[in-house]
């Protein structure tokens, strides 16, 4: 939102796109103070009205004691269940999804024979060998003393070459070893070489191996990661072990991102293939398994959408909302699937926006194609109907502001802006304080909030 | 004195104040957390999103802070842990300009109405500090202290099974609050050693927190030194195979102790590198301090207290068994290496009567003349004697790779500044003089087993100079 320029949908006004003095722009925000002011007398008037109604009821049917007691309990009762009902509810509206099923064992690893190991092997001819007395059946172990120890990249880089055998062997380590100290020291392994700041060192440095997509896919999926089928919300896992994912996925994150940043190597992946992670990134958000780790998830997802370039960017951009929103349900799912994305930056920005914009077509599939109908279905929702499911129409209010609201995807737009303020008013003004209906005060709040922010600037 | 824009940052105080408004601020019900949840993406929205961004106001950032103390839940604090540093990336405190585009004139820039998570010169009482309703959650020194002592008990295996959000929470808070102090005194210094304006560097949070009357400098530091290590060395045993959900006291659904377990290697992962950041902050301080100190630049008022590399080199002197932790954990080469090669230097026989201030630590140590030192067998044989063979091998093997990873880094960055010599040597030459030392060590014992660190030192030196670089 902008703060200081007019009100998003005022932008057309001929008024104050031609240049005003400050004073004559205060009047003309001072008239649209009146005009909000106008509308919450009315909605006041409204709920007056409605309040007094309920009391005349209650005062003409009602002339004897105990017929009022009857009528008092009714009421509370009827107000017990709704708040019941109302607590009912709230409970299935959590976000989380089982993201995970059950790992399978990890895929049969491609064993490089680490006793082919170049230095290993030149080093067991060294004079300086006895004073170490190293031998190739110790070899293993030894190596990894030398990873723990942080010693192989430092070697590595030293040296100016990681061999294939080294490559794969802690490749495989960072995604699938059980011990802690391992799997990190092999991931800092891969992001000293990969990230290395040495420009001399980056164009000497010879990796004689790369992981590719298929090899990082094929870990995930091991870990229990569901490709491409819909998932279920769920934030409570039964059983053990099922829906849970090993520790190596903090690792395999930032390995994704490493593979975004580094300079050494180019084109790890190809767009298609960053689409999808950039997709199961957003999916991860989804699981309340990772709520402690959304830095690392917002780096990820942040490196892999500055690895497309300027070209193909939106059409991937599509992509992978596209994709994203059939898996997704229509709850608060989709609205942590929105906001999980920083939006700091032009093109997380714009990733919001089409996310938000793809699942409103899908909300609204058989009545709307294109953005002006998904606008006009929106504001025909009568919010005053009892039928109106509220829960929704909160989904669709969130939704719609980050489509709209800081993407400029208003510029230029004024039909589009007046519908989106009809829809704001709609929701803010004829919601009444006292509907007790779920959401109904969620609803009211949150647009008077987009409302009045946009008034505040 | 009010800015022009307070009238639209006071309206989006109100507006999002008042979300949080709507519950008690004491309550922890799913309601009043969902309403912290909706506060911070209202902030997020109001100062991160917005072409022209505002910073948010005394009171929102306090309340975000708030959360990320109080709060129980995973989410809660997460997310206002990274709403707190996403903002003090944009909107820095203390930040050096380029005035000019040209790189002669730097100026430092304070923010001196800027909000920080620290209160400095009021005394918080006990009862204060255990309600926490008139500070605003905010922090003394003895505040940070006391949560920096926590931070030690996590390390303890037994207290680990009863993980809770509080030791998380603290994790993060920790690693925020010296987030904090690093976006303070980085530039600063920076700016001090261009200026030698010490005043500069005297008036960064981190020398007031250390300098106040309620801080006990030597303790922090000592707790420092445990924590790093504890830690360090707690994360490192972790294994999968191992889960400790299993000898929880508290039954938890299961998926919350993924959620936990996850975050908790992350967090513990970050609080250790806080803590490392943290210890290499007060060495630069104690380091610029001294400089202003022999400039004369200094007051009565700076008070006197021992370098954090003395009160370590004690530490490790008296008490052998944190030698390897030590080690394993204090990943920074530069002053890694000075304190293996102070630590050397204490035992060395100097052989010419020194002229400088003898108390001080030697100024012309370096680990290859350390190297060169010991490689003769009288030595050789007085200094293990007075380290001992097993404390030997793992300060070589330690300092060797400092040395290694300080010599690439003064390559990259071209020139070596004449205090960071402390590398001294060439690479090849320092690994053929660490060869000969162990060497020597082995023609004195034959039967000396030499330690797998030392193992893996030696082998790196070989495979190196077998590459001729």
């Amino acid at each position: 939102m902008e703060m200081d320029g007019p009100l998003d949908f005022e932008s057309e006004d001929p008024l104050l796109s031609s240049p005003v003095t400050l004073k004559k722009r205060k009047k003309i925000i001072g008239l649209d103070d009146l005009l909000t002011d106008h509308y919450k007398d009315k909605c006041k008037l409204v709920e007056k009205e409605s309040k007094q109604a309920k009391k005349k009821k209650n005062y003409d049917s009602d002339d004897d004691d105990f017929g009022k007691e009857a009528v008092v309990s009714q009421v509370v009762d009827e107000c017990q269940n709704k708040m019941n009902q109302l607590g009912g509810e709230e409970d299935t509206s959590i976000w989380g999804l089982n993201v995970f099923g059950e790992q399978r064992p990890p895929p049969a690893l491609q064993s490089q024979e680490l006793e082919s190991c170049h230095f290993l092997q030149t080093f067991l001819n060294n004079e300086v060998n006895s004073l170490l007395n190293l031998t190739v059946e110790k070899g293993d172990a030894f190596l990894e003393g030398l990873l723990v120890n942080g010693w192989l990249s430092t070697l590595v880089s030293l040296t100016g070459r990681a061999e294939k055998s080294l490559a794969v062997w802690t490749f495989n380590l960072m995604l699938y070893s059980s011990r802690e100290d391992l799997r990190t020291s092999a991931c800092d392994f891969w992001r000293d070489v990969m990230l290395t700041t040495n420009e001399v060192e980056q164009q000497h440095l010879q990796i004689d191996w790369f992981p590719n997509y298929a090899q990082l896919g094929e870990a995930l999926e091991s870990y229990g990661y569901r490709f491409e089928c819909s998932l279920n919300p769920g934030f409570v896992h039964t059983g053990s072990g099922r829906g849970e994912p090993p520790q190596n996925i903090r690792a395999w994150i930032k390995f994704i991102t490493i593979c975004c940043q580094t300079k050494i190597k180019n084109n790890i992946f190809t767009s298609s293939e960053v689409e999808q992670l950039a997709e199961a990134i957003i999916c991860l958000f989804l699981d309340r398994q990772f709520q402690g780790i959304t830095m690392l998830l917002c780096e990820c997802l942040q490196s892999l959408i500055n690895y497309f370039t300027d070209e193909e960017w939106k059409a991937c951009c599509e992509n992978i909302a596209k994709s994203l929103v059939c898996r997704i349900p229509m709850d608060l799912n989709c609205l942590r699937a929105v906001e999980c994305i920083s939006g700091v930056d032009p093109r997380s920005k714009y990733l919001r926006s089409t996310i938000a914009y793809q699942i409103l077509l899908l909300c609204f599939e058989n009545e709307a194609t294109n953005e002006e109908e998904v606008l006009r279905v929106l504001t025909s929702i009568t919010v005053k109907d009892k039928s109106c499911d509220l829960f929704k129409l909160y989904i669709y209010l969130v939704l719609t502001e980050n489509w709209l609201v800081g993407s400029r995807m208003l510029e230029g737009k004024p039909l589009i802006c007046e519908m989106w303020g009809l829809f704001l008013r709609n929701c803010s003004c004829q919601i009444a304080s006292t509907d007790l209906r779920s959401y109904a005060s969620k609803v009211r709040n949150k647009a008077s909030y987009i409302l009045q922010s946009s008034f505040d600037e | 004195m009010e800015n022009p824009s307070s009238g639209i940052r006071g309206a989006i105080e109100e507006n999002t104040l008042a979300i949080l408004d709507a519950s008690e601020a004491t309550k922890h019900t799913r309601d009043a957390d969902d309403d912290r949840i909706a506060f911070l993406e209202a902030v997020r929205a109001a100062s991160l999103l917005p072409e022209n961004k505002s910073p948010p106001t005394f009171k929102m950032c306090e309340a975000i802070f708030k959360i990320l103390r109080f709060g129980k839940s995973l989410e809660l604090i997460s997310t206002s842990y990274q709403l707190l540093n996403e903002l003090d990336r944009r909107f820095p405190r203390v930040y050096v300009t380029n005035a000019n585009g040209s790189s002669m004139s730097h100026e430092l820039v304070v923010l001196q109405e800027a909000w920080t998570p620290f209160v400095l010169g009021t005394d918080i009482s006990d009862s204060e500090r255990a309600t926490n309703d008139l500070t605003g959650g905010l922090l003394d020194p003895l505040g940070f202290h006391l949560l920096l002592q926590g931070l030690a008990e996590v390390s303890d295996v037994e207290n680990f099974q009863a993980l809770d959000t509080k030791v998380l929470s603290n994790m993060l808070l920790f690693h925020y609050l010296v987030s904090v102090l690093e976006g303070d005194f980085v530039p600063r210094n920076q700016m001090y050693k261009e200026t030698l304006n010490w005043i500069l560097v005297r008036e960064s949070l981190l020398n007031m927190i250390l300098c106040s009357r309620k801080m006990n400098f030597k303790g922090l530091m000592k707790d420092c030194l445990t924590t790093l290590c504890g830690l360090g060395h707690f994360l490192a045993e972790y294994d999968n195979a191992v889960r400790f959900s299993e000898t929880s006291l508290v039954k938890q659904p299961e998926a919350i102790d993924t959620a936990l377990a996850i975050a908790f290697l992350h967090f513990g992962r970050i609080a250790c590198d806080a803590m490392l950041k943290l210890m290499v902050m007060v060495m630069e301080l104690d380091s610029s301090k001294k400089d202003a100190d022999m400039q004369g630049h200094t007051t009565r008022a700076d008070g006197v207290r021992t370098p954090l590399a003395e009160i370590i080199q004690d530490e490790l002197t008296y008490d052998k068994n944190i030698l390897s932790p030590f080690l394993q954990v204090f990943k920074d080469s530069k002053w890694k290496l000075e304190i293996i090669v102070q630590f050397f230097w204490k035992y060395i026989s100097k052989p010419s009567v020194r002229t400088r201030r003898s108390n001080g630590p030697a100024e012309d140590a370096t680990f290859s003349r350390v190297l060169k030192c010991i490689s003769n067998s009288s030595s050789t044989k007085s200094i293990t004697k007075k380290i001992g063979a097993h404390a030997i091998h793992l300060l070589l093997a330690h300092g060797f790779q400092a040395f290694l990873l300080l010599s690439a880094k003064q390559t990259v960055e071209g020139l070596p500044d004449s205090k960071e010599q402390v590398a001294g040597g060439s690479i090849v030459e320092t690994c053929k003089n660490l060869i000969s030392v162990f060497n020597c060590l082995k023609t004195l014992d034959k039967q000396l087993e030499i330690s797998s660190c030392a193992k893996e030192a030696i082998f790196v030196a070989a495979t190196i100079m077998s590459k001729k670089l």
